[in-house]
């Protein structure tokens, strides 16, 4: 599927030079109607408006006023717009942006005029719904036409008489005459009133209203069959509550998708007495809903709270007009308000914050004086999260009641009743009676981050706020789902749920669900920031068919956001053994608490989890969460596996380093570093050098745990190799498995007048450098080491350290040259930059980054995942490391609006969104190392980018030490290529995330890349690729003769091969021969085969030129000569060039002609 | 009809530009076949002896796997070759700086080259030019193999280990020989110095072209920094919030601020409406 998506044909990429893929369609669209109507316009009216020609093929220029526009005096108007902007927000920018926003979720008026045609009717024709005679309740009968009932019939005993009758009357209700309602999924709310005379006063007991509700539904939906004017017809019930059946109706036609019509039966106003509904009271007979008698009735909250729902709409929606007359901006607002809700995934499902709690929640602020009726919507917005932020209607509920009535429940009364308290105007109903406390905690903890990166000049706050969707799987650190539902109806028994599931009318996942929270929240206990769990999505089904069981809900899912510094945590430790806690704690972890002394003394009681390695301790969670709920779940020894699916370490595989420990690297970056740090520290107290050595600074990945695959010390079984001489082995039937490459290290010398000032002078110098250090490590420490004129190679604890000599004035020398007139010249050059990058930024970055890593201690673990896929999908040359790196560094650094990822799987997610979601046409990415840049400095390098757009790397990011020309960025990638990457990073991340949250299995689809799109194909044998055990797929057996397991040796041994790699060897002349013709693309991690690609234009004939004679054949027309490249001889150079190494060559000669 | 080909047209194969074309194939078992270009070298301008006008053949389009020693030995088949030169472009001797130990000669790429082949004898070039289109030219014999891939990267990594103490060694003969260099151009500066300054009566000689050095800046940094110091004295000297056309000019400006800013902002987001940026999901 992959594969297919994939592929594309070579013109489109190379032609196509937007960057931003997914938009491209719409942006010519737009050139196109603009140019067009640039033509229409004079071209005089264009001069004088000054105007730059914005949008010039989607991309942003310098903005050049005029000077008499700049200048002329400034009416009222402007300058109070002008001061507006600047104070209110931060600038224009922001304010237009919302307006924009707004401007493309309000609905249209062609929208608005088709919804009203359709409104009129519908209710026409539900006036004629014609009358029948009495009968009772459980008779079905008379329903014909495969019309089904919306209800659970359970228990099917139910006593009345029912009727169908004409409503008395249709009312619009909800958001559209309020005019909240927004794109997309509009939904029109249509109050249809039951005649008194079908309902009996008593009809709130038992269920009975809910019934006939549903039964008279089915009666207008039966009635509505007929009518051509309707299109399709669909049951679903509000906000996931069985009781409350709505039936959906579509306009017919093309229409049909536009918005949907919901119909809601509701009783007549004032039918039944709201105080019948006293969250206090009971309103199903316990020996009704069970068949056993009882002599305790508990009280029915929810039952209540539902059927009082259904009585208020209509007041509601009076209450909000007349609020939202008193305030201009109050439907914009909560639009807004419903977009940030919609794009946290709050606003749908059971026990959602919906848009009509946002509008109560305006209502609330304006009526208690929060916010004034004067503010724009950008502040109703900002006030309404600041309220959400720092209220807890878990502890103390807010209510909209004004003169109490004496015979509404006090908030207490709510509170012992509901978990989140949210009265209505009537005093009567809590809107939020199904929200757990946990949605509610996550609406919070949501409005107080949008809060902290909205003050932030450094963030773009309207991309974070409203633009930017949150996935659960992409912001929660460790997701886990509950699968088989089924289960929880034992849970339900066995926690004894009864009279709440009969409240809840038999929903046993809603029943369970707050206790399933609240056990997991005092297990994770201070190991978790924050729970959360996906709100079940209301139910759709066809009218033809009977409402859909509980236990057919897609599973339900919950997200762990990790406390960094506890997650990981081994031990739980209780209560010490003799305090009453501990009794508690003993009941929760069953079995595996046990009593425990520690080295303080204490005795306490613990839990143990298992977990050597940083991989393993990153998933205690998962033992944790799995031993809570299988305890609950499972009263008998079932399928324990397939219940509780969790997924926190699905991508782990691709990057573990040992077969028989369970690790993914942080343990061996961990001893590279320590050795490093006792090299460098042997390195500072040499003594005898002629200069002394003023820094010593890693310059390698594996320095800042950022090695996908971190040099593993080797010890080597000296018998294997041939000796030669220089005590040097190379072995010369070359089949090296495990190949140690070597860590870099700089070492800048002194400063001193006895450098030379010339480049090779230097050069020389830097070799007498090399030899002396190597003859001191030996002398004094015992190491083999090897120098050359470029490095020295160190052999210690079986790792090899390369040491460069660095002197600080090389670049600057490398820059001078002398002109003819004796003038010194000072020019930058590539030779004097590639140095400067590495002795310079390169170590500057490396211990940066490892900085990064103390604070957030799986940044590595991220960037060795994402550079996994990088390589595997061949793009390692286009992003290099220290790019990749840089990319997930600024994911830690400017989460908004996340959290710093907690685990590597959802920085990975939030890699590969970042690659294709970043508009890196117009904008830098701006990497904020060590806080180091302000807001002065983010405007200086947003407008020097667009200044020089053009002339800058396609992919540009800054950085605290390199503002204007993003030196990692510089050479690679090309705009074709950030291209494909963005592409196949959207296609990654649209198949992954799915694959995650969905299958049981994980195939590494993302991990394998499409190799149909290359020209040509080099299959390596595969013997001869050192890496071959880092392949996603490696190989069965893993050939690593020579090396000896046990302990390594500190010092001494003779150098293994250091570094050879016959692949890149191969790689490189390639490139050096056929880089102008062809692209060749590698996965570095074990890749056994070379992608070419040709390059577009190569197989276009050439004049004949002494200079451009490069593997062309010549071809004679006439008096010309024209030059073609000599493909049948290249391909034979590519199996020549790679005697021994290259299997086979493969041509795709379906793809190319010459 | 076509000049350009001559009568043997079945056995040599020129082209215009008066290029011959030569096959040339990596051993007997491959088919594939490269073509190289060669032609007498003949530059009006030049006037090197490395390059004699009537012995050097120019040839283009040499394989990377074609060394100096190997195309000496492909082409001494058509006479005795004195010399090879290969390069990436074509172009003018160049003579190198002084002469570095094999350690320090950086590394060549691998690539396509063109190649200046002196023969001895002059006769060669014509021989050269005879040969036969249609007889390639074998780079890898049985008696002479030529070595790519796997084993030439083992060989080249054997090299590329340096004994120390012959490393040290060549270190030394280098700074010594640099130092040598450097003790010279002193020299010759003091001389300068020294017929710069005043004899025992007084008198300076004046020579032509020496007396500018002294008031010119010897670089270009130097020539900047004395221009900035410039323009920063004059600032200083300026009054800034003295009159009150400069206050408001202050305001002017600020306005213009906002209002460019506003305007940046403008095309801002016509940009992003014509991307569609505005759509939250």
């Amino acid at each position: 599927m992959l594969v297919s998506l994939l592929a594309r044909s070579r013109t489109t990429t190379y032609s196509d030079m937007c960057v931003n893929v997914t938009h491209d369609s719409h942006v010519s669209k737009m050139e196109q109607s603009e140019s067009s109507h640039d033509e229409e316009d004079e071209g005089p009216t264009r001069a004088k408006r000054g105007k730059p020609e914005v949008v010039q093929n989607g991309l942003l220029r310098p903005v050049t006023l005029s000077r008499g526009d700049l200048y002329k005096p400034p009416t009222a108007d402007e300058l109070n717009q002008l001061k507006e902007a600047e104070s209110l927000f931060h600038c224009s920018l922001l304010k237009m942006q919302m307006e924009e926003l707004l401007k493309e979720v309000s609905l249209s008026e062609r929208r608005k005029q088709l919804i009203d045609s359709f409104v009129q009717s519908v209710t026409e024709q539900l006036q004629t719904v014609p009358q029948t005679s009495d009968m009772e309740l459980s008779d079905l009968s008379w329903l014909s036409g495969g019309v089904k009932v919306p209800f659970v019939l359970v228990p099917k005993a139910a006593k009345g008489k029912f009727h169908m009758a004409p409503p008395i009357s249709v009312t619009i209700i909800g958001s559209y005459p309020l005019g909240t309602c927004t794109k997309p999924g509009i939904s029109v709310d249509l109050a249809v009133a039951i005649p008194a005379d079908v309902l009996h006063p008593k009809d709130a007991l038992n269920q009975r209203y809910p019934r006939k509700r549903a039964i008279y539904l089915a009666g207008l939906a039966q009635h509505l069959a007929a009518s051509p004017a309707i299109g399709a017809m669909r049951y679903s019930c509000l906000h996931g509550n069985r009781l409350r059946p709505i039936l959906l109706l579509s306009p017919p036609g093309k229409d049909s998708s536009s918005f949907t019509l919901r119909l809601h039966a509701c009783p007549p106003p004032g039918f039944f007495k709201p105080s019948r509904f006293h969250p206090q009271r009971n309103n199903i007979r316990t020996d009704w809903y069970t068949g056993l008698g009882t002599t305790s009735e508990p009280p029915t909250p929810h039952y209540n709270s539902s059927v009082l729902g259904d009585m208020l709409p209509s007041a509601h929606l009076q209450f909000l007009t007349a609020v939202s007359s008193q305030c201009a901006a109050f439907a914009e607002g909560v639009a807004l308000l419903k977009v940030w809700l919609r794009q946290r995934e709050l606003d749908q499902g059971v026990g959602c914050f919906s848009g009509f709690l946002g509008s109560m929640l305006l209502a609330y602020l304006l009526s208690c004086h929060r916010v004034s009726n004067t503010m724009t919507a950008y502040q109703l917005l900002r006030n309404s999260l600041h309220f959400l932020a720092f209220n807890d209607l878990t502890e103390n509920g807010i209510t909209l009641a004004k003169g109490p009535d004496s015979t509404a429940p006090s908030l207490a009364e709510f509170h012992t009743a509901f978990q989140v308290v949210f009265v209505d105007p009537s005093g009567h109903l809590n809107m939020c009676a199904d929200m757990t406390a946990c949605t509610y905690k996550q609406v919070q903890h949501e409005a107080s981050l949008s809060l902290q990166f909205w003050d932030d000049p450094t963030v773009d706050g309207f991309h974070a706020l409203l633009m930017t969707p949150k996935p659960m799987i992409r912001t929660s650190d460790h997701v886990f789902q509950l699968c088989e539902l089924v289960k929880l109806q034992c849970c339900c028994k066995k926690l004894n749920l009864l009279s709440e599931l009969m409240d809840h009318s038999g929903n046993y996942v809603l029943t369970a669900l707050p206790f399933i929270l609240s056990l997991l929240q005092r297990g994770l206990g201070q190991r978790v920031r924050l729970l959360t769990h996906s709100l079940t999505p209301d139910p759709e089904w066809p009218v033809e068919s009977d409402a859909p069981k509980h236990n057919t809900q897609p599973p339900l899912s919950f997200g762990l956001l990790l406390n960094p510094e506890q997650a990981a945590s081994v031990l739980e430790r209780g209560p010490p053994a003799d305090s009453p806690k501990a009794e508690e704690f003993r009941q929760l972890w069953g079995s595996r608490s046990e009593l425990r002394r520690f080295q303080d003394g204490d005795i306490t009681e613990a839990v143990v989890w298992e977990g050597e390695t940083t991989c393993q301790k990153r998933l205690v969670p998962r033992q944790l969460i799995t031993h809570l709920l299988l305890s609950l779940l499972l009263s008998h020894a079932d399928i324990p596996e397939s219940c509780v699916r969790y997924i926190g370490g699905m991508l782990d595989d691709v990057i573990k380093v040992g077969r028989e420990v369970c690790s993914t690297g942080e343990e061996e970056s961990l001893k590279v570093v320590q050795s490093y740090d006792d090299l460098s520290r042997k390195l500072w107290t040499l003594e005898g050098l002629p200069l002394s050595i003023t820094s010593v600074q890693g310059a390698h990945p594996a320095l800042r745990y950022t090695q996908v695959f971190p040099p593993v010390p080797l010890k080597l079984d000296y018998s294997f190799f041939d000796r030669e001489k220089y005590a040097i082995c190379v072995c010369s039937t070359m089949n090296p498995s495990r190949l140690p490459s070597p860590v870099v290290v700089i070492c800048h010398m002194e400063g001193s007048g006895k450098w030379p000032h010339d480049r090779v002078a230097i050069r020389h110098i830097k070799a007498a450098f090399h030899i002396s250090l190597g003859e001191l490590l030996t002398q004094h420490h015992h190491y083999t080491c090897q120098p050359s004129p470029t490095h020295l190679d160190v052999w210690k604890d079986g790792l090899v350290f390369r040491i460069q000599v660095a002197y600080h004035r090389e670049p600057q020398v490398l820059r001078e040259s002398v002109s003819p007139e004796g003038l010194l010249i000072v020019r930058d050059n590539a030779e004097a930059q590639a140095l400067e990058m590495a002795t310079m930024q390169r170590p500057l970055l490396t211990s940066t980054l490892h900085g990064l890593q103390q604070l957030h201690p799986c940044f590595g673990a991220v960037c060795r995942l994402a550079k996994r896929w990088l390589g595997a999908q061949l793009f390692s040359d286009d992003i290099t490391e220290d790019t990749a790196d840089l990319l997930v560094a600024s994911l830690f650094l400017q989460p908004a609006p996340f959290t710093p990822p907690g685990s590597p799987q959802v920085g990975f997610l939030r890699f590969l969104h970042l690659l294709s979601s970043f508009d890196w046409r117009n904008n830098p990415l701006v990497v904020n190392l060590n806080s180091q840049l302000t807001a002065a400095d983010y405007t200086e390098i947003k407008n020097d980018f667009i200044a020089s757009r053009e002339s800058l790397p396609v992919m540009f990011m800054a950085t605290p030490n390199d503002k204007k020309v993003s030196i990692w960025t510089k050479q690679a990638p090309t705009v074709q290529m950030l291209q494909r990457v963005v592409m196949v990073a959207a296609e990654s991340l649209k198949i992954l995330e799915p694959q995650l949250m969905d299958t049981s299995q994980i195939q590494d689809v993302v991990m394998r890349p499409p190799l149909d799109p290359y020209d040509v194909l080099i299959h390596l044998s595969p013997k001869q690729v050192p890496l071959l055990s880092q392949a996603v797929d490696p190989p069965h057996a893993t050939f690593s003769r020579g090396i000896l397991a046990g302990r390594v040796a500190n010092t001494g041994g003779a150098l293994p091969v250091i570094d050879f790699n016959p692949v890149t060897h191969y790689l490189a002349e390639l490139r050096d021969a056929f880089g102008d013709l062809a692209l060749f693309f590698y996965d570095p991690y074990g890749g056994t085969v070379i992608a070419v690609l040709w390059k577009p234009k190569a197989f276009t004939p050439l004049p004949f030129k002494t200079s451009q004679m490069v593997a062309r054949r010549v071809e004679v027309s006439g008096e010309e000569a024209h030059t073609v490249p000599n493909v049948e001889a290249i391909l034979e150079d590519f199996r020549v060039m790679g005697q021994g190494l290259v299997k086979s060559v493969e041509p795709r000669t379906e793809r190319w002609v010459v | 009809m076509a000049p350009s080909r001559s009568k043997h047209a079945n056995q040599t194969c020129v082209i215009p530009g008066g290029f011959t074309v030569l096959s040339l194939q990596f051993s007997t078992d491959i088919v594939a076949q490269h073509k190289i270009c060669v032609k007498e070298h003949r530059v009006r301008a030049e006037k090197t002896t490395q390059r004699p006008l009537d012995r050097t053949l120019f040839v283009l389009n040499i394989p990377p796997y074609c060394s100096e020693g190997v195309i000496k030995e492909l082409f001494s088949q058509f006479g005795p070759v004195q010399s090879v030169e290969l390069r990436e472009k074509p172009g003018s001797f160049e003579h190198s700086g002084p002469k570095l130990a094999k350690y320090f000669t950086p590394a060549q790429k691998q690539r396509f080259r063109v190649g200046y082949i002196v023969f001895q004898k002059a006769i060669s070039i014509t021989a050269v030019k005879s040969h036969p289109h249609d007889v390639p030219l074998v780079v890898s014999t049985e008696q002479r193999p030529v070595w790519t891939g796997l084993q030439k990267w083992i060989h080249q990594y054997k090299q590329s280990f340096a004994q120390p103490d012959k490393l040290q060694e060549a270190v030394d003969t280098f700074m010594q020989d640099y130092d040598t260099r450097k003790e010279q151009e002193a020299e010759r500066q003091k001389e300068e110095a020294e017929e710069q300054l005043e004899d025992e009566e007084g008198w300076v000689k004046v020579t032509r072209g020496k007396s500018g050095t002294k008031t010119r800046p010897h670089s270009e940094v130097s020539n900047q920094k004395a221009l900035q110091k410039e323009s920063r004295k004059r600032k200083r000297k300026e009054l800034m919030n003295f009159y009150t056309w400069q206050h408001r000019n202050t305001q002017k400006e600020h306005i213009a601020e906002l209002r460019k800013k506003f305007e940046e902002d403008k095309q801002r987001i016509a940009l992003l409406r014509a991307q569609r940026k505005f759509r939250p999901y």
